[in-house]
């Protein structure tokens, strides 16, 4: 519960050709982590499954593209596990290969319509140009004696640079109009040795022929309908080809969900990649598995394999440690606070697992902070009322809720009223200085917690060093709990310990002196650094206990507000406007309050907290497993 | 660029970097250096040691020098935001545009991915287009398709007009690059005053270098007819502007169009007459322009952007001397191939404080 499951390096040798069977048995149990490390390369130098992979990888980007067109049921049904051979997987690589060609010529239609829609458009706004010109139309159509004349458009960008071009080769152009980023040109020039040039030029600038129709000019209403034909005839195409697509959908779907239960089960041989080696028909595969699964896996592979297998396991080594995938099995109970801890970052293997000591702090401070039994069981029903939106944070929401209501029972607060109960600890308003030292002595046994959590954590991973030296290891926590004493001497009788002065002073010393020798660079530079790392320590452990008064300056804030809410009800003229405010200011204080004491409950577990003992950047453990998500 | 703070760093971090840059001595060491100190000096031992195959070991070294010039826009990207920051992301793009170019000729070609693959370059993720999505579609219509949904719409459609009209290919890269420049000329005009003028002197130039290369080539290497030269090149270079280039597209001849060219690069150009040794000349030329941006330019950003410029000039110049070494070719070859003489040349204009 504190920390990652134990977990052992596993090398099992097993026959290449019982590679697949293997990888789909070890993704159905979801207990094994791959390890990609080329640990045996020596002894077996080649990576199998090469071309298994290179299928599957097309396979399942046509599927994808496919789904783009054809979309499939999001509920995976798998049926029958079995093993993929790379004869299954090519065959459906082939045939999904074969759709995608379907699917491709009906998204290369799709964009011809769209082309053609737009030349009809085009077309249509150049028509209705050359319609209001008062010009001989018949100029400018058919085979000219002695000029070349070319009617279209161009995309604006190439304008410019091709009116110069056209020059060169003894060419005019003129822009008329401009229709949705193409500019409408006439491109005149005499005939002859040019010709040729010039039509290079304008498929280079992507010039595209507009063909004016000859009966423009005198039958333009033929000509619009002529072009209004051809639009509806353009839409009837792009009607079957859809309709084409649909019955491809419908005559495949079947088969493309089969297809995509194939990729799923071949997905987890594919997975394992250089974690598993072979040398000729001998193979291993190297991984991370729980300690206590181990012998789960030993008999689910001897239920199963026909052929011989061997499972060697050990302990990671201490070079390991960082690499090994931090594994904390799901726990209904814990899941909201876990992905708040996530937020963070993942433990790594060994260290303390913060999510039951960031449960149980939080739900404390904030009841600490909210204490009050109306907003409390508010927040608690909301929360068992929307449990299906919030989910696994139904738990979270309901927890904080509770924790307020009982805080509110000691505090004798509801819905801000301090007078409706008695408090069975304290009213926070009438001794704020105790609920100060309350707040501040809840700070120091969370930092010392904290402290002892982090020194654990460096003994675990064989750092002793950093574990009694540096910031928050046992020197430092002697440097604070003297600090402490020192002060709480002073309040007391007036003086300072001896004993306490001098642990002080000896701890900081240690301190210095350790941060001397650890920092490298020259003799001035090492003492500058390592005076103002151990004054950080230092001013540290002061500022962080003082944050933790904020627990006590909420709870008094909370109070002060719904004294302000009665405030502006007893302002009001009206019963109704007093119990309208009421509600309101309890409706603000409510949503205000209880966000910003959130925010600052989640910061002190972070930053006070995480921050000193949690460096969060574990490995989080990702078993192979049959990806029924639905996604390929 | 952020404040005064940011742009003071900026030019010493160009300035820092700019020792980088290889000097003909350095670069002389290099060449009788073995390959194993040249892989330990810029870090591609693994390379040496894991890549089986000569051409492997090329596009290996190849991508590990990339990453290396990616690392330093990096650094230099730190300190700027806005305009400035996109111009030198901008800039690197072109390696973007080359992958882009690989992935269509590779399609036209309908070369299966695993063989387009290789010729990617990595980059980073701010400028990488989706290679894998890419590299996946089956046929080159399919990738037009998925080019034209995006930010290359216009170069997927020109790309189509070439692979439905059977065109050569070589509009298509000159639209890819003009398409390139013309970006980078957008982002200079929203530049702040300082960096405007510094920038436009210093694209202008890199304008001029491409421009005459390809003006010679189309014109007398494909024999393209002046018009459709024209139209392929980009028109706002720094000496060679829309009336210099119409002029020069219309001659006839290789030595006619350098008699042509406006005073400095005439100079520069003088006596040449084959299109490699234009090519190196000019690369000297651009590399003296650089150079002078880096040390005196008051335009912190120009500086960064002198810098990379000069920066991938030089490890294009490390890779040549790897590739070179690779194959056991001699060092005379080596020295052509790694462009050392025209290092000397560049030198020998620097001090000579000739100004293009």
């Amino acid at each position: 519960m504190f920390s990652p499951q134990p977990m052992k390096h596993v090398l099992l040798q097993v026959l290449t050709g019982d590679l697949p069977q293997v990888s789909l048995i070890l993704a159905e149990l979801e207990l094994f982590s791959p390890d990609h490390r080329p640990l045996y390369e020596e002894h077996f130098p080649l990576v199998p499954g090469e071309r298994f992979r290179d299928l599957y990888t097309q396979a399942s980007s046509r599927l994808h593209k496919i789904s783009r067109h054809i979309p499939l049921n999001p509920q995976v049904h798998l049926g029958g596990i079995h093993v993929i051979s790379e004869q299954e997987l090519e065959q459906t690589n082939l045939w999904l290969g074969e759709v995608w060609e379907r699917c491709s010529a009906y998204e290369e239609s799709l964009r011809r319509f769209a082309d053609e829609k737009q030349m009809i458009s085009q077309l249509e706004q150049a028509l209705e140009n050359f319609g209001e010109l008062n010009i001989d139309l018949g100029l400018l159509q058919g085979e000219r004696l002695f000029l070349d004349i070319h009617i279209g458009m161009v995309p604006r960008a190439n304008v410019t640079q091709l009116k110069e071009a056209v020059t060169l080769a003894d060419y005019l152009l003129f822009d008329y109009m401009e229709h949705e980023g193409n500019v409408h040109v006439i491109v005149v020039g005499p005939k002859g040795e040019h010709e040729k040039e010039l039509r290079s030029v304008l498929d280079t600038a992507g010039f595209r022929a507009l063909p004016i129709p000859p009966e423009l000019q005198h039958e333009p209403e033929r000509v619009r309908a002529d072009l209004a034909r051809r639009k509806l005839e353009l839409e009837r195409q792009l009607q079957n080809e859809n309709d084409a697509i649909h019955s491809c959908a419908s005559e495949n779907r079947e088969r493309l969900e089969q297809s995509r239960n194939t990729l799923i089960m071949a997905e987890p041989f594919v997975r394992i990649d250089t974690a598993a080696r072979s040398a000729g028909h001998l193979s291993i595969i190297s991984g991370w598995i729980p300690a206590r699964e181990i012998r789960r896996i030993r008999q689910a592979l001897e239920e199963t394999l026909t052929n011989p297998f061997r499972l060697d396991t050990r302990n990671p080594t201490p070079d390991e440690r960082p690499l090994v995938p931090s594994y904390v099995p799901d726990n209904r109970l814990m899941t909201p606070f876990a992905t708040l801890v996530r937020q963070y970052g993942i433990p790594r293997y060994g260290e303390v697992d913060p999510t039951a000591i960031f449960a149980v702090t939080f739900i404390l401070m904030f009841g600490m902070m909210f204490g009050d039994m109306g907003h409390g069981a508010t927040i608690a029903l909301i929360a068992w009322l929307a449990r299906r939106k919030l989910r696994s944070f139904t738990l979270f929401a309901v927890s904080i809720g509770i924790s307020a209501t009982l805080f509110g029972l000691l505090y004798g607060s509801i819905f801000g009223y301090e007078d409706l109960i008695d408090a069975f600890w304290i009213a926070p308003l009438s001794d704020p200085i105790y609920m100060l030292s309350v707040a501040l002595k809840w700070g120091i046994a969370f930092l010392l917690l904290i402290s002892l959590i982090s020194i654990y954590n460096r003994i675990i991973q064989g750092d002793l060093g950093r574990a009694l030296f540096d910031s928050n290891g046992l020197i430092s926590t002697l440097l604070y709990m003297s600090l402490l004493y020192l002060v709480y001497d002073y309040y007391a009788d007036g003086g300072f310990s001896l004993v306490a002065a001098a642990s002080t002073l000896l701890s900081l010393l240690v301190l210095l002196t350790y941060k001397a020798i650890q920092t490298k660079a020259s003799p001035g530079e090492r003492m500058l650094v390592a005076f103002i790392e151990t004054f950080e320590t230092l001013t540290g452990y002061i500022s962080n206990t003082l944050s933790f008064l904020r627990v006590a300056a909420f709870s008094l804030n909370h109070v002060a507000l719904a004294i302000a809410v009665f405030a502006l009800a007893d302002m009001m003229v009206t019963v109704q406007a007093h119990i309208l405010m009421v509600i309101c200011g309890n409706l603000f204080i409510l949503v205000l309050e209880g966000a910003i004491v959130t925010i600052q409950a989640l910061r002190l577990e972070y930053y006070e907290g995480f921050s000193r003992f949690y460096s969060g950047d574990g490995l989080e453990f990702r078993p192979l497993r049959l990806n029924t998500g639905g996604k390929v | 660029m952020t404040s005064p703070t940011s742009h003071t760093y900026l030019k010493t971090r160009a300035a820092v970097m700019a020792k980088r840059l290889f000097s003909p001595e350095r670069l002389e060491r290099m060449l009788q250096s073995p390959l194993e100190t040249l892989g330990r000096e810029f870090e591609l031992n693994g390379i040496f040691e894991h890549t089986v195959s000569q051409a492997a070991l090329n596009r290996a070294a190849e991508k590990a020098l990339i990453h290396t010039l990616m690392e330093e826009l990096g650094v230099l990207l730190r300190p700027l935001d806005g305009t400035a920051r996109d111009i030198l992301i901008h800039w690197t793009r072109k390696f973007e545009l080359y992958n882009l170019k690989a992935l269509i000729r590779g399609k036209l070609q309908n070369l299966p991915f695993d063989q387009i693959r290789p010729y990617l370059y990595e980059l980073p993720s701010f400028i990488s287009l989706p290679h894998d999505r890419l590299l996946r579609t089956e046929s080159i219509l399919e990738l037009l398709r998925s080019l034209e949904q995006g930010p290359f719409a216009d170069i997927a459609q020109q790309a189509r007009r070439v692979y439905e009209e059977k065109n050569e290919p070589f509009s298509l890269d000159a639209a890819i690059d003009r398409s390139y420049y013309t970006g980078m000329f957008r982002r200079i005009r929203r530049v702040e005053t300082g960096d405007h003028a510094p920038l436009q002197r210093l694209v202008g130039t890199l304008i001029d270098q491409q421009n005459l290369i390809w003006l010679l080539r189309y014109r007398f290497s494909y024999q393209l007819s002046p018009s459709e030269t024209y139209y392929l090149l980009i028109p706002f270079g720094r000496r060679l502007h829309r009336e210099r280039l119409m002029t020069l597209v219309n001659l006839d001849q290789f030595e006619q169009v350098i008699e042509r060219l406006p005073g400095g690069l005439r100079e520069y150009l003088a006596g040449v007459d084959e299109l490699l040794g234009a090519e190196r000349q000019l690369e000297a030329m651009t590399v003296v322009q650089a150079r002078n941006c880096l040390r005196f330019s008051q335009s912190a950003v120009t500086r960064s952007l002198a810098y990379l410029v000069l920066r991938e000039m030089d490890l294009k110049k490390l890779y040549a001397l790897v590739q070179g070494k690779v194959l056991n070719l001699s060092d005379p070859l080596i020295r052509i191939a790694a462009g050392m003489e025209q290092h000397e040349r560049e030198e020998v204009y620097d001090t000579q404080g000739k100004h293009v």
